[in-house]
Formats: C-alpha cells, sequence, structure tokens
C-alpha cells in the first residue's frame, strides 16, 4: 500500500464516520444534516493534517497505520454522537488539537531524530512526574490551573480561564513520557542488564544496583498514582515496564516476578480501597449485586447480549442505560448498536494497529527505537485488554478509556501522539 | 531482542482471541438469554415511545391513541375512555406487559418504521409502514352504561350482535386506569392492583370460567327438544327434592318447595320457574352423551376463536356417563359445568339466531393510517348448536320466563324480551347471579350475558331475577333506545 491508497483508505473511513452520523440521525427520525458534514470534514481535517505531516516530515513511515486508527476514531465518534452531541462536539474540537500536537512532534522530530527523545530522558522524567503530580494542585485557589477529584479519583486538571475551562487528565501523556524514559534507559543499560546478574535458584537477577534508578522511577509512579487513586493508569505503566524489561533483557524472570507484584499490588489495593474493593465485587458477582455495584458490568453484558449479532442499528438501541457509555463503556455501547460484527471488527482492527506497530519493532536496528515501538505498542494493547477486558468480565474494571474510541480530549491527544511517535520511527528506521 | 517482543507479542495476541471469545460468548452463544433476563429493559423500551395506532369503536369514540411530546418527539399512549374499557382495549405497558386487543393486534398496531430487515424490505417495495389501526364493533354508549349497572358489584357483562358475533360490549369489574401501568412507575402500581381483593385487572368477561347455573338449562331444554326427549309439555314428577340416584344427596327447588302442584309440572313450567329437581330429572333421562352433543354445538369444550385465547367452556361428559348424581347436579349448571360471561352470551345468541351460533368478535375493521381499510372482519358461524324448530319452542319458553317467570325484572316495556336467569351456588360463598337473553323476540338485534360475581356486595340473597336481570333490562333499553 502506497502513500496515494493510505489517503484514500482515510477518506473512506472518514465516509463511514459521517454515514454512521447520518444513521444515527435517521433513527432519531431526523435527516442528513449539518452534523453529517460536520463530521466528514472535521475527520478529513483531522487526518488529512496528520497525513501531510507524515508526507512532510516522515516520508518513509508506514501506511498501514493511519487507515485504521481513522477506522477506530469513527466507530467511537459516532456511539459517542448517538449517547450524546454535545460530547461529540466537543470530541470533534479535541480531534482537531489532537492532530495539530501529533503533527507538531513529527515536525520537532524531524529537526533531529528520535535519539532526541533518548539523550533527554531525564529531562522527559521530570516533566512526566510533573505533569503525574498536576491532579494533586489544589481545587479551590486562585491560580487558573487546579487538581479536580472526580469519582473518587484525582486525576484530573482543570484550566480555569474565566471564561472557559478545559479539563485534562495529565496521566494520558504521562504514560507516553513513561515508556520513552523506560525505553531510553533500558536502552542505555541493557548490557550491564543482561549480563550482570546474579543467580537465586533457577532465576537470573540482575545486579541490584542497575535496577536501583527503575525501582525508584516506577516506585515513584506508582506512589502518585496510587495516591491519586488512578488504578487503571497504574497498572497500566507497571505492566508496560515489565513488558519492556522483559523484551530488554528476555529474562522471564522479570515476567514472573511483575506478575506477582501485580497481584499483590491488587490484593493490597483492594483491602486499601473502598472504590476497589466495590470493583472486584462487580467483577466477581455483578448480577448478584444488580442495584449497585454490578449495575454498570451488568448493563454492559445486556447490551452486548441484546445487540447480539447485528445489533440494534446506529442510535436504536439503549446503551444511555449504561452508566458512563461514552468512556469506559463504549465497547458494550458499540456492540449493542452494531452487534458482534461490529465488536469482531474493532477487535480486529485493534489486532492490525497492534501487529503494524510491532512490525516497527521488529524492523528497526537501533534499540532505543526498537525498544520505544515495542514499549508504546504494548501500553496501547494492554490499555485495550484492561476496558475491553474489564467490560467483559475477562479482568476486573479499572477505569481506563479506550484507545482511539472513548470520549476524552487527553487520551486523544497522547493516543495520537503515540501514533505519531510509531510513524518516525517507522521512518527512521526505512531505509 | 526481537525474541523477547515476540513473545510477548504472542501473548498479546492471545490476550485479543480472550476478547475475541468474551465477545462470542455474550453476543453469540448467550445472546437470547441475556436479551431475554426479565432486568434487561432494552426489549421492552424498544417499543415505549413508538407510535401505535388508534383503537376506536365503530361511532368514532376514541378508546387510545398515541400523542406525539413535540419536545422529545416520542410517542405517550392514552385511553381516553379509562376504567370502562380497561379488559377490552387491554394496555401495551413496557414495563409489565400487555393485554387485551392492545396484546392480541400488537403487530398491526405497531410502527413498522426501523424496526427489522422485514421492515425495511417492505419499506423498499414501497409499503406503508405507518402504525394501522382497529375499528371495535363495540357500541361506546352500551359499554359505558354497562359498566356504571355493574356499579360497586364484581362482575362481568358482555353483550353480541347475534346474527353476527359482533361484541357491542364487555365489561368487567372492579376495573382499573390503564394509564397507571404505562409510567417508570407501571411496577409498583402494578403491585397495589394485585395486592386488591377485588382483583381489579382480572378480565371477568372472557377469561375467566364460571359455574353458569340455571342458565345452562336452556343447553338441557335444547337437548331436549332437539332429541325429541320432552317437549314444553312433557310433565315430570313435582317432588320437594329430588334424589339423586346412586347417593344420599337431594336437590332441591331455589324456593325450597315444589315447582307446580306437587304432583306433576310440564318441561315448560320447570324452565320458566327455573326448577331445579326437574331439570335434575330431565339430565339424567337425557344422559351425558346427548347434553354433551348440544353443549359441544354451542361452543363447550372447544376453543371458540376469540381474539385472544380464552379458556374453553367445560361439559365433561366422560366422566358424567356413569355418575347420575353429578350428571343431575350437572344439568342445572352445577358442579363442574364452566363457561364464561362470553360463552353464554353466545348461548343466548345461538337461540336469538334461529339455532346457528356465531363467532363472536371484537375488531370489525383494520385501516390504515389514511383510513382506507386494510382487512375486514367476516362474521363466521361456529355452526348450528340446534334445529331451528328448537330455537323457536326455546325462545317462546325464555319468553315466558321474561313475562312470567323467574325473569320478570328482564321485562322492558314494549319490547319483547327473552332470558333466563341463573342463580349459581357452587363455588363461592356468595351466590352467583346470572342472566343470559335477548331482544327483540321478532328480530333480535342483542344478546346479552350478565354475571355478577358473588360477594358482600351483592350479598347473600342475590338471585339472577334480583340481581342480574334488571341490569339487562336496563341495557337492552340503553341498545334499543333511539
Amino acid at each position: 500500500m502506497g502513500r496515494t491508497s493510505e489517503g484514500a483508505t482515510i477518506v473512506a473511513a472518514s465516509l463511514l464516520a459521517a454515514f454512521a452520523v447520518a444513521l444515527v440521525n435517521f433513527a432519531q427520525g431526523a435527516g442528513v444534516d449539518a452534523q453529517t458534514g460536520l463530521t466528514f470534514l472535521v475527520f478529513l481535517i483531522t487526518f488529512g493534517t496528520l497525513y501531510a505531516a507524515v508526507r512532510a516530515f516522515a516520508p518513509r513511515a508506514t501506511p498501514l497505520l493511519i487507515p485504521p486508527v481513522v477506522a477506530l476514531v469513527g466507530l467511537g465518534f459516532f456511539e459517542i454522537y448517538r449517547l450524546s452531541p454535545e460530547l461529540a462536539g466537543l470530541q470533534r474540537w479535541w480531534m482537531l488539537i489532537a492532530a495539530a500536537v501529533a503533527s507538531l512532534v513529527l515536525f520537532l522530530l524531524s529537526k533531529g531524530t528520535t535519539s532526541v527523545l533518548r539523550r533527554y530522558r531525564n529531562v522527559i522524567l521530570i516533566v512526566t512526574v510533573g505533569l503525574l503530580l498536576l491532579p494533586n494542585l489544589p481545587s479551590g485557589w486562585g491560580f487558573p490551573l487546579k487538581g479536580l477529584e472526580v469519582n473518587g479519583s484525582r486525576l484530573w486538571i482543570v484550566l480555569d480561564l474565566g471564561i472557559t475551562q478545559m479539563q485534562f487528565q495529565p496521566a494520558e501523556l504521562a504514560k507516553l513520557g513513561m515508556v520513552i524514559f523506560f525505553s531510553a534507559y533500558l536502552a542505555d543499560h541493557q548490557k550491564a542488564l543482561r549480563e550482570a546478574h546474579r543467580r537465586i535458584g533457577p532465576i537470573r537477577l540482575p545486579e541490584p544496583r542497575q535496577l536501583i534508578p527503575l525501582i525508584l522511577a516506577w516506585g515513584g509512579s506508582i506512589f502518585i498514582l496510587v495516591w491519586q487513586r488512578d488504578l487503571g493508569a497504574s497498572l497500566l505503566m507497571f505492566a508496560g515496564f515489565v513488558l519492556l524489561l522483559y523484551a530488554a533483557t528476555g529474562s522471564a524472570g522479570y515476567l514472573v516476578a511483575g506478575g506477582l507484584m501485580t497481584l499483590t499490588g491488587a490484593a493490597a489495593a483492594a483491602s486499601m480501597f473502598d472504590h476497589v474493593q466495590r470493583r472486584m465485587v462487580a467483577w466477581l458477582a455483578p448480577f448478584e449485586h444488580y442495584q449497585d455495584e454490578g449495575y454498570q458490568i451488568a448493563q454492559g453484558i445486556f447490551a452486548l447480549g441484546t445487540g447480539s449479532l447485528s445489533g440494534s442499528g446506529p442510535g436504536l438501541g439503549r446503551p444511555d442505560l449504561i452508566p458512563n457509555a461514552a468512556t469506559d463503556f463504549i465497547f458494550a455501547a458499540v456492540g449493542e448498536e452494531i452487534g458482534f460484527a461490529g465488536t469482531v471488527a474493532v477487535l480486529a482492527i485493534y489486532a492490525l494497529v497492534v501487529a503494524v506497530g510491532l512490525g516497527i519493532s521488529f524492523r528497526s536496528r537501533d534499540t532505543f527505537r526498537k525498544l520505544l515501538a515495542a514499549g508504546l505498542t504494548f501500553v496501547m494493547a494492554v490499555q485495550v485488554f484492561l476496558i475491553i477486558g474489564g467490560v467483559l468480565r475477562i479482568v476486573p474494571l479499572t477505569g481506563i478509556t479506550l484507545p482511539f474510541m472513548s470520549y476524552g480530549g487527553s487520551a486523544l491527544v497522547g493516543n495520537l501522539v503515540l501514533v505519531a511517535l510509531l510513524l518516525r520511527i517507522s521512518h527512521e528506521e526505512s531505509t | 531482542m526481537n525474541g523477547p517482543i515476540r513473545r510477548v507479542a504472542i501473548g498479546v495476541f492471545l490476550c485479543l482471541s480472550l476478547l475475541l471469545a468474551g465477545v462470542t460468548w455474550y453476543q453469540v452463544v448467550r445472546a437470547d438469554e441475556l436479551r431475554a433476563d426479565p432486568r434487561n429493559p432494552r426489549p421492552a423500551l424498544a417499543e415505549r415511545g413508538k407510535e401505535r395506532g388508534l383503537i376506536v369503536t365503530t361511532d368514532g369514540t376514541v378508546l387510545a391513541r398515541s400523542v406525539e411530546d413535540p419536545t422529545t418527539r416520542s410517542f405517550d399512549r392514552e385511553y381516553p375512555e379509562g376504567e370502562s374499557f380497561a379488559h377490552l382495549v387491554g394496555y401495551s405497558s413496557f414495563l409489565v406487559g400487555s393485554t387485551g386487543l392492545e396484546d392480541a393486534y400488537a403487530s398491526v398496531l405497531r410502527s413498522r418504521r426501523d424496526l427489522t430487515i422485514s421492515d425495511l424490505v417492505a419499506a423498499l417495495l414501497g409499503q406503508d409502514l405507518r402504525p394501522q389501526s382497529i375499528e371495535v364493533t363495540v357500541d361506546a354508549e352500551l359499554q359505558r352504561a354497562a359498566a356504571q349497572a355493574l356499579g360497586a358489584n364484581r362482575g362481568a357483562i358482555v353483550a353480541l350482535d347475534p346474527s353476527t358475533g359482533a361484541v357491542l360490549a364487555s365489561v368487567s369489574n372492579p376495573s382499573f386506569d390503564p394509564e397507571l401501568l404505562l409510567g417508570d412507575d407501571a411496577a409498583s402500581q402494578w403491585e397495589l392492583l394485585l395486592a386488591d381483593d377485588a382483583e381489579p385487572t382480572r378480565d371477568r368477561a372472557t377469561l375467566e370460567l364460571y359455574a353458569p347455573g340455571s342458565t345452562f338449562k336452556t343447553v338441557v331444554a335444547t337437548a331436549a327438544l332437539d332429541t325429541g326427549t320432552a317437549g314444553p309439555g312433557t310433565t315430570f314428577d313435582d317432588p320437594v327434592e329430588f334424589d339423586l340416584p346412586g347417593s344420599d344427596a337431594t336437590i332441591a327447588n331455589a324456593n325450597g318447595g315444589v315447582c307446580n302442584d306437587g304432583v306433576s309440572a310440564t318441561m315448560l313450567q320447570a324452565f320458566v320457574r327455573s326448577c331445579n329437581t326437574i331439570f335434575a330429572d330431565l339430565a339424567i333421562q337425557l344422559g351425558a352423551v346427548d347434553i354433551g352433543i348440544s353443549a359441544e354445538a354451542m361452543g363447550f369444550n372447544q376453543d371458540i376463536g376469540y381474539e385472544w385465547p380464552v379458556p374453553d367452556a367445560v361439559w365433561d361428559t366422560g366422566s358424567l356417563i356413569d355418575d347420575p348424581a353429578a350428571l343431575g347436579q350437572s344439568g342445572i349448571g352445577e358442579r363442574d359445568v364452566r363457561a364464561t360471561p362470553l360463552h353464554m352470551a353466545m348461548v343466548a345468541a345461538a337461540v336469538a339466531n334461529d339455532g346457528v351460533a356465531v363467532r363472536p368478535y371484537a375488531v370489525g375493521r383494520i385501516f390504515d393510517a389514511d383510513g382506507n381499510s386494510v382487512e375486514e372482519t367476516e362474521p363466521s358461524e361456529l355452526g348450528r348448536a340446534m334445529s331451528l324448530e328448537t330455537a323457536t319452542t326455546l325462545t317462546q319458553m325464555m319468553e315466558r320466563v321474561v313475562t312470567e317467570g323467574t325473569g320478570r325484572q328482564a321485562a322492558v316495556p314494549g319490547v319483547r324480551v327473552a332470558g333466563k336467569t341463573g342463580t349459581a351456588t357452587g363455588t363461592s360463598e356468595f351466590p352467583n347471579p346470572w342472566f343470559i337473553g335477548f331482544a327483540p323476540v321478532d328480530d333480535p338485534t342483542i344478546a346479552i350475558a350478565v354475571f355478577i360475581e358473588g360477594s358482600a356486595t351483592s350479598g347473600e340473597s342475590a338471585s339472577g331475577g334480583s340481581s342480574a336481570a334488571p341490569i339487562a333490562s336496563q341495557l337492552i333499553e340503553v341498545w334499543l333506545s333511539p
């Protein structure tokens, strides 16, 4: 597939989004209106900008990544529109902002290469930790940047400019910073980590001093996240870290240790926090606690079951019955309205995105870029698994967004920057 | 380094396969079960707020309509006639299900826009997808009068056009406001209705079986006349109590005395005065089989094919063949004989219609959103219930009931009314008064069954002649008044 067919596929995916919006309108008795055209236009501008930036700043990048991402954003967008036209209007603005930020990232990286990121890894770490700390700013002070607590978790910041407010979840960008830092650090210390190790029985462990900075970085971010009670992001970053460590060293002991630490952490969180406990109850017995803890998961499952093979049709189901349908439960909402056909398609597109991301990693010769591409893809894949698995009761619900599909500005910006980074690596590694 | 990444990649794809298994489980394997789960409000909600067709009477009285809310653009169902029509019209509630015509004609009344693939095909073929409406044969004025006539009594009234079977009135009392069951609090309203001892949600007119009492003597008389076993002038012994053969039990008359002079009485006298002694005797002489033939010719033990499934009226020939005592009791409409008020109205209609039983129906016409008929109901016969001669004789006997017998209070000045009273005692603490009849005798336009379920309201001394017959008189007068 070349650049031209990539462009054509982007236009086709944008048409798909606009068509789905039109179907929602028809279902509610209206016809093709400004919303349909506006959606098509915003999709064209958003991904046209990204496409143009790729042509200008990363021309040798794979053409296989943007089209499936457009399809995912489109499938998520029509469902957001169906649930709340107001949210969809905001989401359109966020799409434009995200495309601008991602294009800016491509432009800046074209001035050097991604190795700039490696060089400034410590700066990135400090910025990342700073980002993670932002939601703990006081909510009531006079400064325009305030922290915000939502549903018992402190993961939002508000930029209050008096006339308008912008809310942002810094963890969505922080996850990228963490992956960049981990990749750079592991690339720098890869040899030492791999060769200097101690044997404890059959398990090989690196020299403790090699791990101190990593454990500090990890412990610090986990501490902040537990402090902010954002279980999902905490789990996501730890999983990304462990998988990268394994990728860099090939020591399966890290996976075992990481798995044990995750279980311990989860058990500790469940005993320490009420809201984690409620999620365990909802996970294990949603129908027994239908009226309270289990309501959301039960509604999600009813939505999927009622959707059945072909779904109710866009706009014709009742996904609005699911609490937080536009964010955490967008997958169930989509499953209700476009059915098993739609959910299988969504999973297949995610599989394609993951395959392209890992393909970029496989073909990279540079260790840092290889680890970065793998790490970014892993973090995204783990996020997809955690939230869809949460909806499907495979794992407890952790309350994170579904990449590209959920409503949410910070998530969209973070994930399009993730795509931009993958594209840039792809460009740098193809000759 | 590609080695470990590849292994993680395998893990990632295994996880994605797990998600695929998850959606297959919920959307394919368990889909039907989840859709039907009573806690899943979606299937019922899908119907809520959609436009439904009108239910109107022939004279244009609106019984059910959908009104659009201009802000939400969803439709609210209204039942302007309320309680009087609640059991006939029924309701369509997203929380407690649907009943009556709303349920029976759900597929006609529903909007066919945007629901199924077949609707889409229909739309492409240029078919009209707007909801269709139904026109019921009920006379709104008669229906209201019937509901009012029952007053505080529990009971039911069914009136039919004897020549077509068209339902002119079908009332069950006490009733309820069906609009209570349409809102978000429908479930709790439903619980309140269920907790009411008077059981207002039961349709006593078509869905409940009762012992027909002496009104069943019309069926026994039919069998006697059709088989030639007895005629109006045939005489019977006239004891104070009739000894049921093969048992110690006896049957007495309602007044506790003899029927005529204590020596003998004719079948006509026994019918007009509703003498139990003689009809028990006659039933045993006829035998379970011959009565059964007449009963089944009038639709007993079979599906009469009403608008919705109704219980079959019961005459159990098999168990009565070798049990003359039970046969004697069954001959006066007690023991295990059962019929709905709808069915007994049909029996009266068969006599009125020269002996031909007709299938009762309530919907005369289905029409589209432009008012054009889509389907008109063709009246259909159940079959000949008795010979023309028998019908003529029985009519004369029934007229005598009203002019000089137990049904005198059913009389209407200037109108020839025929009828038969009944006071069933079998099952409840209080007697259950009945009256079935028709008018005018020379060209019947209405056949009616009035049933009162015995309760403290109707009292211990209520009888068909004193409680049900006056109501029939009143309603026949309403029906025949210009």
